[in-house]
């Protein structure tokens, strides 16, 4: 079973992992992507986050994933994939999206969540908010 | 016929608004109320934004109809 959720509280890394697992599969691979403290910024100088924010647009950011997971299916040879995705405020080294894809083999689920996750920050509406000490920043991706 | 216009982000805190409720009084596509919202708020200007009708990405030609939900945000940064 395929599954894409928003939440806003703590995700549960393993729970979603073994959410995806049939018994056809032989791999999973899962991404888990968390609050950055030290930012390389475009100048070579480094940002101190102090937490992070994030916003969704939520019912389109949940077609969205759907729409990803149906592409990713067909362009890998993948079983299931699970996407959960945090909102709102996140302290540093807390998890702010889990990608799980399972596969007969993992070659396929490598790749697969790869191109979910680059996909995901180029199509998913979803912002994040940096905070630092005296200031903050809404982080505007690449079209 | 009224149409809806959310904000997300930079543009929620740009506009100062998260919603707002729009009047037209004839047909009209997207992308008038796109311009309509880059004239009034020119800030907007100096960003990358993405536009949405109804929940899907935009190309502004989409024909408006009553009830319908804009939106308009910078490039998304999930993740």
């Amino acid at each position: 079973m395929d599954f894409f959720e928003l939440t806003t509280e703590p995700i549960d890394i393993t729970s979603v992992s073994r959410r995806v697992v049939p018994p056809e599969c032989g791999a999973t691979v899962t991404l888990d992507g968390y609050a950055r403290k030290f930012t390389k910024q475009k100048d070579d100088t480094t940002r101190e986050t102090l937490y992070l924010v994030y916003e969704a647009y939520e019912e389109m950011a949940l077609k969205e994933m759907q729409k990803l997971i149906a592409q990713a299916r067909q362009e890998f040879e993948i079983s299931n994939v699970g996407i959960v995705h945090r909102t709102g405020r996140l302290e540093i080294g807390e998890t702010s999206v889990v990608i799980s894809v399972s596969a007969p083999h993992r070659k396929a689920a490598f790749a697969a969540c790869e191109w979910l996750i680059r996909e995901l920050k180029r199509t998913v509406p979803i912002w994040k908010k940096e905070v630092y000490a005296d200031n903050e920043k809404w982080i505007e991706g690449e079209i | 016929m009224q149409i809806r216009v959310l904000f997300f982000g930079l543009t929620a805190d740009i506009s100062g608004n998260r919603q707002i409720e729009m009047e037209l009084t004839e047909q009209r596509k997207a992308k008038y109320i796109f311009d309509q919202l880059l004239l009034e708020h020119p800030k907007f200007a100096s960003h990358q934004l993405l536009f949405s009708v109804n929940e899907q990405y935009a190309t502004g030609e989409e024909i408006l109809e009553d009830g319908d939900e804009l939106a308009i945000f910078t490039a998304v940064s999930g993740g």
